[in-house]
């Protein structure tokens, strides 16, 4: 390997908190190259964030840090991180709402590491600017240089967030999430460019990310942490194809992988992160891990297995194993029920501004969802796909008449629901939200949450009001003890069993799960998606999915629906949305999804350009503005119909039929 | 992972602690005023007049005679009571209308909040004098006025908590059961939005003690020969040369009663406010 440019030996980050000294990063040490991309991959609470901060020299003030090494370019970075960072290290953070200042012109910020560590005169900086921004792929940068952050859609903010790294052409760049708040399409676009940028100007990327199917995209080596060790470290193609440390397995084994399309059950990680004010003499990760042995309590040191750092004694001994899938004995799926809901012509706009001043004005609208219809049979599963501000949350609650309907009429169980349904409507159709922390009253325990409904619906009372409880915690795989429990006393995960046991409590047969495992670890992601999948086939609710992770609906969806700007654009059988022909809007939007072990794909990508908030002709069809193989007046004139090309898959687009079924599968790796 | 415990307030903050035991003392001096009161606060005494500090008038006496200490004693509670009972009346009045106002949104919340940006437009005292310009002065109505005169500002927060909470899945997960709003805004939303509430409280209460003894000296609070402060200092006006002691005991009992409840307010506010936990409380 040529000389380090980043050069980390024995890096150990701690914390003096209440609860006693917090060990953060123990131990860590890495190195990458000139040109080098490292990615550096755990759940919430392994270091990541402390490494990226101790390498910045950020670090708050209670913070102890030791190192053996310490380097940047064989400068010590604990005497010169206050002089590189900015000029030499560039570093990308996870929002770029947050990154840029409000009030200040994009241009200005882009500008400014030139004017403060380059000394460049005002008038030099800002056309420099605008020659970054231009770099950064951003169409009219002279324009963009002179708005101000909330002009500019999220990724527009996060190319100029690079732009300003860039800046003083830094040889190493800090990603720390740098896609996580973004749209898949727009992710994709954003990767596309960073590795553009290593390729051009051998810049050197440190990428943190919890995504391993980005991190496959943009490195060559891999570093896994977990509770602040690092437990495997090598080449990132061959750990992500053979993992050798079982928490690598693990994590692999529980990501819900949109190629494979639909599994049994997904193999989630038991237990939690160990208690970091006590580290362990042995493996950290032993409590949770199914190949536990003898030996695994004494002192693991990294140790050279198959060409790569593992720290696990039985890495050799275990080969391939894989991580184990939970036996899934219960019985076959029953065949789909009788129809449950239907909802014909669903319409709602929303106006924008407001207040009492603009009352008398005409205001400019979004037609949020614009005539939607869809149907759900008793025990399906509808994934409800596309990118944020289309419209899938404001579908959800209009199906659950959460929000008032301009037009358009629903019938549940074969009866009309009017706007302001009876108790028994809302019984049956229940809500899980996204946010865990926000889903949860925090001034009532987890009893008071679940009786709440068996109250409200007079399904219980008493003693068998208690009962329930004790039932419903053990459905979410909780026990009786999670009673007395406020929510700041639970994990992420926990809070949303919780969620999923309130909206079950009233036993409904009809539940739309808005984004309901996109804020968890990918290991509580899994067993949340099985226990949904047991509450499908045990309980026969329906569910409508919504979800921007196209893996994790193509996981457990029965048919997707792919909604542009208020519109479904396609619909039907997972397996056949997933597989050409496609809506373009579908091919593209599959593309952008990076996986694992696919990098073969790079050739076959289908990009779009811009996001949904551009704006769109007023009639025609509503994907036109951004679709890539626009045919021309047609598309700008007419909003194509929704047309059947097989069995329950509809498509609504001019293109001829058998023109889409030529695109190449935007799943899978064209040989 | 790990659920992060939230540690009770096992140390309180000092300006809580301070605050509180000078309030507390305060009050017990209010409440045992008329019994360890050293004379009759209203009985004249020709023969004693304007005298300054001695042992037997520890804070002098006025200009009939009476004895200053004995008058600020049974003063007291009128100042404690104007506190509490303005601020219970603004929460009483404003907390409902703010809730509701989140709420309704739409007409209710503009009607509403315009009659509230109409009182915040008055000065305090004006609003006040307004209030006690059409009725008879007297104790319980200086309360009343001070009370209304701070509703505005309690419907404001009121309304500002809720909106944000109203934006919780939480609430939405109660109106996807079909809740009212009566188990919203009282089950959902009110207890979590008393910590803000309990601070602005705490810290309310001083400008209600400080705008009723304003209104007692301008002679629309308790009429004499009642020992209200702010009554005693606008007595003690015309011998402010010659006897000062006569309206500096008064005021600087004022002053201390609303830096102590000010402290206590300031300490809960340590307390509840998340965002200022954790940088140690001075």
């Amino acid at each position: 390997m040529a000389e380090a440019l980043l050069d980390v030996a024995g890096l150990s980050v701690s914390y003096a908190t209440r609860r006693g000294l917090v060990h953060a990063l123990q131990d860590v040490s890495l190195a990458i190259p000139r040109g080098g991309a490292m990615g550096l991959v755990g759940e919430s609470g392994s270091g990541k964030s402390s490494m990226v901060l101790a390498l910045l020299g950020l670090l708050d003030k209670g913070a102890r840090l030791e190192a053996d090494r310490l380097d940047f370019a064989g400068e010590d970075l604990r005497q010169a991180c206050a002089r590189l960072r900015g000029s030499r290290i560039g570093t990308v953070f996870q929002d770029p709402a947050a990154a840029l200042n409000p009030a200040l012109r994009i241009g200005f910020q882009v500008a400014e590491p030139l004017v403060q560590h380059r000394r460049l005169p005002q008038p030099i900086a800002l056309a420099r600017a605008v020659e970054l921004l231009a770099e950064m792929g951003i169409p009219r940068p002279a324009e963009v240089a002179q708005a101000y952050p909330h002009q500019l859609s999220g990724g527009m903010k996060q190319r100029a967030v690079i732009a300003t790294a860039l800046a003083c052409e830094p040889e190493l760049l800090l990603l720390d999430e740098p896609t996580t708040a973004l749209d898949v399409t727009v992710e994709a676009q954003i990767l596309d460019l960073l590795e553009r940028l290593r390729r051009d100007r051998q810049v050197a990327l440190l990428l943190v990310s919890h995504n391993l199917g980005i991190v496959d995209r943009l490195c060559d080596r891999l570093t896994v942490l977990y509770a602040g060790r690092v437990v495997e470290q090598g080449d990132a193609a061959t750990m992500l194809r053979a993992p050798r440390h079982p928490y690598t397995r693990g994590l692999l084994a529980a990501l819900p992988r949109a190629d494979r399309g639909q599994l049994q059950r997904l193999a989630p990680i038991p237990g939690g992160l160990p208690d970091l004010t006590r580290p362990e003499s042995g493996c950290n990760f032993a409590a949770r891990c199914p190949f536990r042995a003898e030996g695994c309590d004494a002192p693991q040191a990294l140790r050279d297995v198959a060409g790569r750092a593992v720290r696990c004694h039985r890495a050799e001994e275990l080969g391939d194993t894989p991580w184990p899938r939970p036996g899934h004995t219960a019985a076959q799926r029953a065949p789909l029920g009788a129809m449950l809901l239907e909802a014909e012509g669903l319409a709602r706009r929303f106006r924008l501004g407001g207040g009492f001043l603009q009352m008398f004005r005409s205001r400019a609208e979004v037609r949020a969802v614009d005539g939607v219809s869809l149907s759900l049979r008793r025990g399906e599963v509808l994934g409800l796909v596309g990118e944020s501000g289309c419209g899938k949350t404001t579908l959800g609650r209009l199906l659950l008449r959460l929000i008032e309907a301009d037009a358009g009429t629903i019938r549940f169980d074969g009866q009309p629901v009017s706007p302001r349904p009876d108790a028994a409507f809302r019984r049956r159709a229940q809500i899980v939200f996204q946010n865990p922390d926000s889903s949860l009253n925090p001034r009532q325990t987890v009893e008071q949450a679940l009786l709440r409904p068996l109250v409200r619906f007079g399904l219980a009372s008493g003693a068998a009001a208690d009962r329930e409880v004790d039932r419903l915690l053990e459905r979410v795989r909780l026990s009786p003890a999670y009673r007395p429990r406020y929510p700041h006393q639970m994990s992420g995960g926990e809070k949303q069993r919780i969620g999923i046991a309130r909206a079950l409590a009233s036993r409904p047969d009809f539940l739309v799960c808005d984004e309901a495992v996109s804020a968890l670890d990918v290991s509580v992601q899994a067993a949340v998606l099985n226990l949904l999948a047991d509450l499908r086939d045990e309980l026969g609710v329906a569910f409508l999915f919504i979800s921007h992770d196209i893996g994790v609906v193509a996981h457990i969806a029965d048919r997707i629906a792919v909604m542009y700007r208020g519109v479904i654009v396609e619909e039907g059988p997972t397996q056949a949305v997933l597989a050409p022909p496609y809506h373009p809007y579908t091919q593209a939007l599959l593309s952008a999804v990076p996986l694992v072990g696919q990098s073969g794909r790079a050739t076959t990508r289908l990009r779009l350009v811009g996001d949904v908030s551009a704006t769109g002709p007023a009639s025609g069809c509503p994907f036109a503005h951004r679709c890539p193989v626009k045919i021309g007046a047609p598309c700008e004139r007419q909003a194509p119909a929704m047309r059947e090309v097989a069995v329950g898959h509809r498509i609504a687009c001019h293109l001829p039929i058998e023109e889409m079924a030529r695109a190449p599968h935007a799943l899978m790796a064209t040989e | 992972m790990s659920a992060t415990v939230a540690t009770p307030a096992h140390r309180l903050p000092r300006t809580l602690v301070t605050g509180l035991l000078v309030v507390g003392a305060i009050a017990l001096l209010a409440a045992l005023g008329p019994w360890i009161a050293p004379y009759d606060p209203d009985a004249f005494d020709m023969r004693a007049r304007l005298q300054p500090p001695s042992a037997a008038h520890w804070f002098g006496t006025d200009e009939f005679g009476r004895d200053v200490l004995s008058r600020v004693l049974s003063g007291a509670h009128h100042s404690i009571l104007m506190g509490v009972g303005a601020t219970a009346i603004s929460l009483a009045i404003g907390v409902p209308l703010g809730l509701i106002a989140a709420f309704r949104r739409g007409w209710t919340e503009e009607v509403v909040m315009r009659c509230i940006d109409l009182m915040i437009s008055l000065p305090p005292v004006l609003l006040g004098l307004l209030i006690l310009a059409v009725t008879e002065p007297g104790l319980w109505k200086t309360i009343l006025a001070v009370g209304l005169v701070y509703v505005p500002i309690m419907t404001r927060i009121s309304r500002a908590v809720a909106l944000d909470l109203l934006s919780e899945d939480f609430v939405e997960a109660a109106r996807a059961r079909g809740e009212g709003a009566y188990h919203i805004l009282v089950r959902e939303i009110l207890p979590n939005a008393w910590p803000p509430l309990i601070v602005e409280t705490a810290l309310r209460i001083t400008f209600a003690i400080l705008l009723g003894s304003a209104l007692s000296f301008l002679g629309l609070g308790p009429q004499p020969p009642a020992s209200e402060w702010g009554l005693m200092i606008a007595e003690s006006r015309p011998f402010i040369a010659e006897a000062p002691w006569i309206g500096l005991a008064p005021g600087l009992s004022l002053c201390l009663l609303l830096i102590a409840v000010n402290t206590v307010g300031e300490g809960l506010r340590d307390l509840l406010d998340p965002r200022l936990r954790g940088r140690g409380h001075g």
